[in-house]
C-alpha cells in the first residue's frame, strides 16, 4: 500500500509533472471560469427563482422544470428541434457526399469549383441569413421574381409567412450554409483513400456503386461520424438562421430550443425558465456527443 | 550571457513602452464617457447624430460622448443584456412602458437628480408619462398618438368608422394596389392589434379598484371583434399586401410610401419617411376611426430617455440631456422624426403648425397608451401568437384570444 502510494506520488508529482501542471494552470483556470462556471450557474438558475437580471433569489427546487415541462409549446419546440436537426444533417450529409464525389473527379476547373463551394461556409452565417431573407421576400425577392418572370409559379407563396414554407425555407438556409463543411471533410477523406483499392476493385470487376459502397464509404466512415456529429451540434444550436429569418415565427412554427432560450431569457427576462431549456439542450447534446464518441472509439479500435 | 542580457534589455524596453502606452490610455480614460443608446427612428439621420455628438463635445471638452445607434427591434434586448452584464450605458431611449421593469430592477434613477430644473420645467406636462410613484423616471423623447394617413391618389375618403374604412379598402384594392397596410410578422410592438382593440372599445386588462391591472381582457367581446375584423381584412377581403404575414411594421410601411396602399395607421414619422422614400403623391391625415358606435381611441406611444443607476458618469449624462433638450437640437430631432414637440418652447415654433401636427394634437385628446406594467413584453408575445394563429386559421379569433388570456393570467399569477 505504502509502496504503491510512493510510486503514484513519484509518477504524478515529480519535477516534470509539476512543470506540466504549472503550464496547464492558465488553461485550466480559463476553462473553469469561461466554461464550467457559466454551465454550473445555468444549472443553479434552473433551480432558483431569479430576478429579472438573472440573479439568484431563493431556492425553488424543480418548480421551473415543472412549469416548463407542463407547457405544450415546450414539447412542440423540442420535437421540432429534433426534426430540424435530423432533417438538416441528413440532407447536408447526402448533398455533401454528392458534392465531394463531384469534386473528387479529375476535370478542368475543379480547383475553381472547389473554391466556389466553400463560399457559403466561409461567409458569416448572419450575413447569409440576411441575404436569404431578401431572396425570400414576397414582393421584391429574387426567388419570387424569378418564379413569376419565368412563369414557373405566377402566384408564389409567402415563403416566410406560413408555418410549413417558413420551416422549409429556414432549414434550407441552414443546409446551404452547412453543406460545404460536409463536402470538404468528405473530400479530404476520399483523397486519402489509396488508389490501389479502386484499381483492385476494377480488376475484380466492381462497378461504380460497388466501389462507392465497399471502398469509399468504409474509407471515410470515421470522417462521416465526426462531420455529422459536429454538424448535429451546430445545427441544434443554429440560432442565427432562425432568429434572423423568422424569429421563430409565424407564431412558434420555426421556434427551436436555442431561440426559445433567448426569448424567455432576454426578451421576457424569465431566466429560470430559460435556464431549464438550456439545461435540456445541454443534456441532449451531451448524450448525443457521448453516443458519437462511443461509436467513434469503437470504430477506432476495430481499425 | 550577452544574448541573455540583450533579451533582458528588450523585455525592459517593451515593458516600459507598454506602461507608457497604458498610462496614456488611462489619462484618456480619465475623461468621463457618456454612452447613449440611440433609437433609430425613421427620418433620423446619421448626420444629425454626428453633429449632435460633435457639438456636445465642443461645448463640453471635458466629456466624451458616444451616441450608439440601435434599431428599435433590438433596443430592449440590448439594454437588458447590458444590465445583466453589469455595464449599462449612461443614457438610453426606451419605450416608456419599460420604465416600470427597470424600476423594479432598481436600474434607473429619477431624472431630477441629474437633469436641470429648467429642462424639466420646459417639458409639456401631458407628455410626462414616466412619472412613477411621484418621481420622473424618464424624460419624454418622442410622444405621439397614432393617426390614419390616406393616399389621396387612391382615395379621398376619410372613414368615420372602421366599417367605412373596410368598404373603401375593398373598393380601391386592385391587383397592384391595396386598401390598407397590415404587418403580420411578430415584432416588438403589438400596435396593429391595439389600434383595432381600442377602436372596438376594448382594453388589455380590467382595472382593479386600487388602480392595478387585473385579469386579461384581450378575449372580451371587443377583443374578439377586433381580431375577427383584422382576419377578415387580411384573409377574406384580401385588401392588404399578400406578403403581410412575413413583414414587420418597418417592412410593411414602405408599400404605403411607394404609393400602393390607400390607408395606413401610422405615427408621426410618416412625413419624414415619405420624404425619404421620395413619395410624390399627396397625403391626408385623419383620426383612426372607431367601430360603429364606438368613439375614436387611437394608441398613443411615448418613448423616454432614462439614466441608468449603475452607469459610471451620471452627472455628465445629465449635462448631455440638458444640452440635447435645447430647441436647437430637440426641435430639429422632433422635426426629423416627425413627432410633435415635447417641450413648451419648441411647440411654439412655426414648423410645428402644419396639418400633420393638427391631426396629431387632435388624436392626443382621446388617445390611450399601452398598459404601464411589468412583463408586458411577454404579454405582447402571447397576443402576437394568438393573432398569428387566427390569421393562419389555426384557431378562431375567440379560441386564440381565450388561450392568450389564459396564458397571460397564468403568467401573471391569476
Amino acid at each position: 500500500m505504502g509502496a504503491s502510494t510512493v510510486s503514484l506520488r513519484s509518477r504524478y508529482w515529480n519535477k516534470e509533472a509539476q512543470l506540466a501542471y504549472l503550464l496547464m494552470l492558465p488553461a485550466v483556470v480559463l476553462l473553469l471560469s469561461l466554461m464550467v462556471y457559466p454551465i454550473a450557474y445555468v444549472f443553479m438558475m434552473s433551480l432558483y427563482r431569479t430576478d429579472r437580471l438573472g440573479r439568484l433569489q431563493e431556492f425553488a427546487g424543480m418548480a421551473a422544470y415543472l412549469e416548463v415541462f407542463s407547457t405544450r409549446v415546450f414539447w412542440e419546440t423540442t420535437v421540432r428541434t429534433a426534426v430540424w436537426t435530423v432533417l438538416a444533417v441528413v440532407v447536408k450529409a447526402v448533398l455533401g457526399m454528392i458534392i465531394a464525389l463531384v469534386l473528387n473527379v479529375e476535370y478542368t476547373g475543379r480547383r475553381t469549383a472547389r473554391m466556389l463551394f466553400i463560399i457559403p461556409w466561409a461567409s458569416s452565417v448572419p450575413i447569409s441569413a440576411m441575404l436569404w431573407k431578401w431572396v425570400y421576400d414576397h414582393e421584391f425577392g429574387l426567388l419570387n421574381q424569378t418564379l413569376r418572370a419565368t412563369g414557373i409559379w405566377t402566384n408564389p407563396p409567402v415563403w416566410l409567412g406560413a408555418p410549413t414554407s417558413a420551416f422549409i425555407s429556414t432549414i434550407w438556409v441552414d443546409i446551404w450554409v452547412g453543406v460545404p463543411f460536409m463536402a470538404l471533410i468528405f473530400l479530404a477523406g476520399m483523397q486519402a483513400i489509396s488508389r490501389d483499392l479502386y484499381e483492385s476493385g476494377d480488376i475484380d470487376g466492381a462497378n461504380a456503386t460497388q466501389k462507392f459502397v465497399h471502398i469509399t464509404i468504409p474509407g471515410i466512415r470515421h470522417l462521416i461520424l465526426i462531420a455529422t456529429m459536429l454538424s448535429s451540434l451546430w445545427t441544434f444550436n443554429d440560432f442565427n438562421t432562425v432568429f434572423i429569418l423568422t424569429k421563430g415565427g409565424p407564431g412558434t412554427s420555426t421556434e427551436i430550443l436555442i431561440t426559445a432560450v433567448y426569448k424567455h431569457g432576454f426578451e421576457w427576462l424569465r431566466f429560470s425558465r430559460a435556464a431549464v431549456m438550456a439545461v435540456v439542450t445541454f443534456v441532449i447534446l451531451t448524450m448525443l456527443s457521448l453516443i458519437y464518441a462511443r461509436m467513434f472509439f469503437r470504430q477506432e479500435r476495430d481499425l | 550571457m550577452r544574448r541573455m542580457r540583450s533579451i533582458g534589455v528588450l523585455v525592459m524596453v517593451l515593458l516600459l513602452l507598454t506602461t507608457v502606452l497604458y498610462a496614456g490610455g488611462q489619462r484618456e480614460e480619465a475623461k468621463p464617457t457618456v454612452t447613449v443608446l440611440w433609437a433609430l427612428y425613421d427620418g433620423l439621420t446619421e448626420e444629425y447624430r454626428a453633429e449632435l455628438q460633435s457639438a456636445f463635445m465642443a461645448a463640453h471638452p471635458d466629456i466624451n460622448l458616444d451616441i450608439v445607434p440601435v434599431p428599435w427591434d433590438q433596443m430592449y434586448d440590448r439594454i437588458t443584456t447590458s444590465l445583466a452584464g453589469g455595464r449599462p450605458p449612461e443614457v438610453s431611449v426606451i419605450g416608456t412602458r419599460w420604465a416600470l421593469e427597470f424600476m423594479e430592477l432598481d436600474a434607473i434613477v429619477p431624472m431630477e437628480d441629474y437633469v436641470s430644473q429648467a429642462t424639466i420645467d420646459n417639458i409639456l406636462p401631458g407628455t410626462k408619462e414616466a412619472v412613477i410613484e411621484g418621481r420622473l423616471m424618464g424624460l419624454p423623447v418622442a410622444a405621439g398618438a397614432r393617426i390614419l394617413a390616406i393616399n389621396t391618389e387612391i382615395t379621398d375618403k376619410v372613414p368615420a368608422t372602421m366599417e367605412e374604412m373596410r368598404a373603401e379598402a375593398l373598393r380601391v384594392t386592385t391587383d397592384d394596389r391595396y386598401g390598407l397596410i397590415m404587418p403580420g410578422r411578430k415584432h416588438t410592438e403589438l400596435t396593429d392589434f391595439a389600434y383595432y382593440l381600442y377602436a372596438a372599445g376594448g382594453d388589455f386588462f380590467e382595472m382593479e379598484p386600487d388602480g392595478t391591472y387585473g385579469r386579461s381582457t384581450v378575449n372580451s367581446a371587443a377583443g374578439v371583434k377586433a381580431l375577427e375584423f383584422m382576419v377578415q381584412l387580411a384573409t377574406e377581403d384580401e385588401v392588404v399586401p399578400p406578403g403581410f404575414m412575413a413583414t414587420t411594421r418597418m417592412e410593411a410601411h414602405p408599400v404605403f410610401y411607394s404609393g400602393r396602399a390607400g390607408y395606413v395607421m401610422i405615427g408621426a414619422w410618416v412625413e419624414s419617411a415619405l420624404a425619404d422614400a421620395g413619395a410624390t403623391f399627396d397625403v391626408k391625415y385623419a383620426q383612426i376611426p372607431g367601430f360603429e358606435g364606438t368613439p375614436s381611441t387611437p394608441l398613443v406611444i411615448t418613448d423616454s430617455l432614462v439614466i441608468f443607476k449603475d452607469a459610471a458618469n451620471k452627472e455628465a449624462a445629465g449635462k448631455f440631456i440638458d444640452f440635447f433638450y435645447q430647441d436647437e437640437w430637440k426641435a430639429r430631432f422632433d422635426e426629423l422624426i416627425g413627432f410633435p414637440p415635447v417641450t413648451a418652447s419648441a411647440a411654439e415654433l412655426p414648423q410645428f403648425q402644419t396639418p400633420l401636427y393638427e391631426a396629431l394634437n387632435e388624436a392626443a385628446v382621446t388617445a390611450k397608451p399601452w398598459p404601464l406594467m411589468e412583463g408586458f413584453a411577454e404579454v405582447t408575445d402571447i397576443v402576437w401568437d394568438a393573432v398569428t394563429a387566427a390569421y393562419l386559421g389555426q384557431a378562431t379569433p375567440q379560441a386564440a384570444l381565450d388561450d392568450a388570456a389564459r396564458q397571460i393570467d397564468r403568467m401573471r399569477g391569476f
